[in-house]
């Protein structure tokens, strides 16, 4: 009964508009006092929740992410990747591809990446003869490269939310290969598409053009070297390396870059606050929350449930796609890694899958939700920039999330695809 | 009924200074929690003397951050939130059900104001290592988050109760086209 309420509370407030973390805390809190606990507890769990060393790292994420928004680290961006791949059949989609690679590796945040490189590439690739729909579609999609590839802090998030036994500097490492793997599909299937439709392509600019814009846009990549690297080499914790990323975005966009005013700069800082408070507040009640769901013993519940349904891992982790796919549709990337991960960690761990594994698919998965009606913010800002209706771009998307499902297809079914880099780096490290 | 419209219009415009000082406090907790993480490097690699006041001053303030912040989102109305069945609705019913979700906030708020308060009594006397200061200061942030937002959701409550059926600007005049 009383998971019942919890579940039944929750559901009920994410349905009629409640902010998902008031959910969670409301739901938890009803529960406690449904079961006679002391509601201090309740509430001492959302505080202790948010009051975690590890967690620090995501405030300097966020900030470095807005600072190098707002810092013109985009364009630069943008340029080396046009002189790349431009010259390709429907370059400009490419662009579009390799540039979320780039800037999502340095912002960390898919929402920032379609927003900054959405305004920049879709209105040039509607002026060139792309159709509107696929200017979205390929820069929506290709966003979720900002969640897999390093530094994210929803891969820290999933890192807290697995209660420990995970460095967050695997998890980086994890992620590399797969980014790469899904941009690369996503890259054919740009191809493709703008192949069919005959798109234009640029002309090759010549190396030193080439060269220029890669040296004009290496200081802005060097963030992302700075924090993953600092983590990685271990003279930094990955908080440290967060705030060092900070400092040396400042510096870049106000000393060298010079395109960072005052006003940029505060503006940077309220948006950062209140992302991070957004981020916290669930957290700390998702902490809430998960300690009633272990309480209730849902994880084994529903190991035995999947057992029940086949013992056959493959089958097991189809489901789970599945689940988080649905799941991903109708709720946020964050609330959902939150409350998934106490649940669906213990089942794959039964099933002998390492946890830094399920982490990249359930980063993939998710982000692919931010992508998909009824609730995709990517999907709803895209089309906002590209002023398309949602239901014109989700028509055509499909090459695109068949590009993405490959892709978690390959994560899913070869552990290498994830695992090969960070358990290389473990025996260069310990030999 | 207009009486009760002027005075929600006062108290809002009275709260705008209030959530702006929120704001500003909370992004100078945010720059001084970058820079004193770039002196605890420096105090470790460069003085030789890492400054152990660091990490936990960073906890105190990010949980600060967080509540507070949650406040201010509340009363802008950007926290992540599910919104099919509000945009399901015409305005004229809509702003009745964000009523009812401003008030339940606003009573979650209370709630917390009052357990975040007696937490900060419960561990007053218990102090924060290395800083030396009490732990209570951990929970304060849940009271006067908790206090803030029932302030700010109380007035937004109040807000949708005046502002009549003409939707106001931010707000579409739904159902919104494919969800309805």
């Amino acid at each position: 009964m009383g998971l019942l309420l919890l579940l039944g509370i929750f559901a009920l407030c994410v349905t009629i508009g409640v902010p998902v973390a008031f959910g969670l805390a409301i739901a938890a809190i009803a529960t406690f006092a449904y079961e006679g606990l002391p509601l201090l507890i309740g509430f001492k769990r959302i505080v202790s929740g948010i009051s975690v060393f590890s967690l620090l790292a995501i405030p300097f994420f966020i900030f470095a992410g807005e600072l190098m928004l707002r810092g013109g680290i985009a364009t630069r961006l943008i340029n080396l990747a046009a002189a790349a791949v431009g010259w390709m059949r429907g370059g400009l989609g490419v662009v579009n591809v390799a540039s979320s690679m780039l800037f999502g590796g340095i912002s960390g945040s898919a929402v920032a990446d379609v927003s900054a490189l959405g305004s920049l590439l879709i209105p040039v690739m509607k002026r060139k003869g792309f159709g509107a729909d696929y200017a979205v579609n390929v820069t929506v999609t290709s966003s979720i490269a900002g969640i897999v590839i390093p530094p994210s802090h929803n891969m820290i998030l999933y890192v807290v939310a697995a209660g420990g036994g995970i460095s967050v500097e695997r998890m980086f490492l994890a992620g590399f290969l797969p980014g790469f793997i899904m941009c690369l599909c996503l890259a054919v299937a740009a191809y493709w598409v703008a192949a069919r439709r005959n798109y234009p392509k640029e002309s090759f600019p010549g190396f030193t053009a080439l060269l220029a814009t890669a040296i004009a846009a290496v200081p802005g990549l060097f963030t992302a070297v700075i924090i993953v690297g600092g983590a990685l080499s271990g003279v930094f914790t990955v908080t440290e390396s967060g705030a060092f990323g900070v400092i040396y975005a400042l510096l870049i966009t106000v000393l060298a870059y010079r395109s960072l005013s005052f006003k940029d700069f505060c503006a940077a800082v309220g948006q950062s606050v209140r992302t991070t408070a957004m981020v916290m507040i669930l957290v700390g009640s998702a902490t809430a929350f998960a300690y009633l769901l272990a309480l209730y013993r849902v994880p084994d519940q529903l190991t035995s449930m999947l057992l029940y349904i086949s013992d056959n891992p493959i089958i097991i982790l189809i489901i789970l796609n599945v689940m988080l796919l649905v799941l991903g549709m109708i709720m946020d990337m964050a609330a959902l890694i939150l409350i998934c991960t106490p649940i669906f960690l213990p089942v794959v761990k039964s099933f002998g899958m390492d946890p830094v594994q399920f982490g990249i698919i359930l980063m993939m998965n998710l982000g692919l939700g931010l992508c998909t009606p009824p609730v995709g913010a990517c999907l709803f800002v895209g089309c906002a920039i590209g002023n398309v209706p949602i239901d014109k771009a989700v028509r055509t998307i499909w090459p695109f999330y068949l590009a993405i499902l490959v892709a978690l297809a390959i994560v899913t079914f070869v552990p290498d695809a994830s695992l090969a880099l960070p358990d290389w780096w473990a025996r260069t490290m310990d030999p | 009924m207009s009486s009760f419209a002027n005075a929600i219009r006062q108290l809002d415009r009275l709260l705008t200074p209030l959530a702006k000082l929120v704001a500003v406090l909370s992004g100078l907790c945010l720059v001084f929690l970058v820079f004193s993480f770039g002196w605890l490097v420096f105090g470790r690699y460069v003085l030789n003397a890492t400054p152990t006041w660091v990490e936990q001053v960073a906890l105190l303030l990010v949980v600060t951050i967080a509540f507070l912040s949650t406040a201010t989102n509340a009363r802008e109305g950007v926290n992540l939130s599910v919104d099919i069945v509000p945009l399901m609705l015409p305005w004229h019913r809509r702003r009745w059900l964000l009523a009812f979700i401003d008030l339940t906030l606003a009573g979650f708020g209370l709630l917390m104001a009052v357990k975040g308060y007696d937490l900060t009594v419960f561990a007053w006397s218990t102090k924060v290592p290395l800083i030396n200061v009490p732990e209570g200061l951990r929970n304060l942030p849940l009271a006067v988050g908790g206090g803030l937002l029932a302030l700010f959701c109380s007035v937004n409550a109040g807000k949708r109760f005046t502002e009549g059926e003409t939707p106001p600007s931010g707000e579409i005049d739904a159902p919104v086209k494919g969800l309805e």
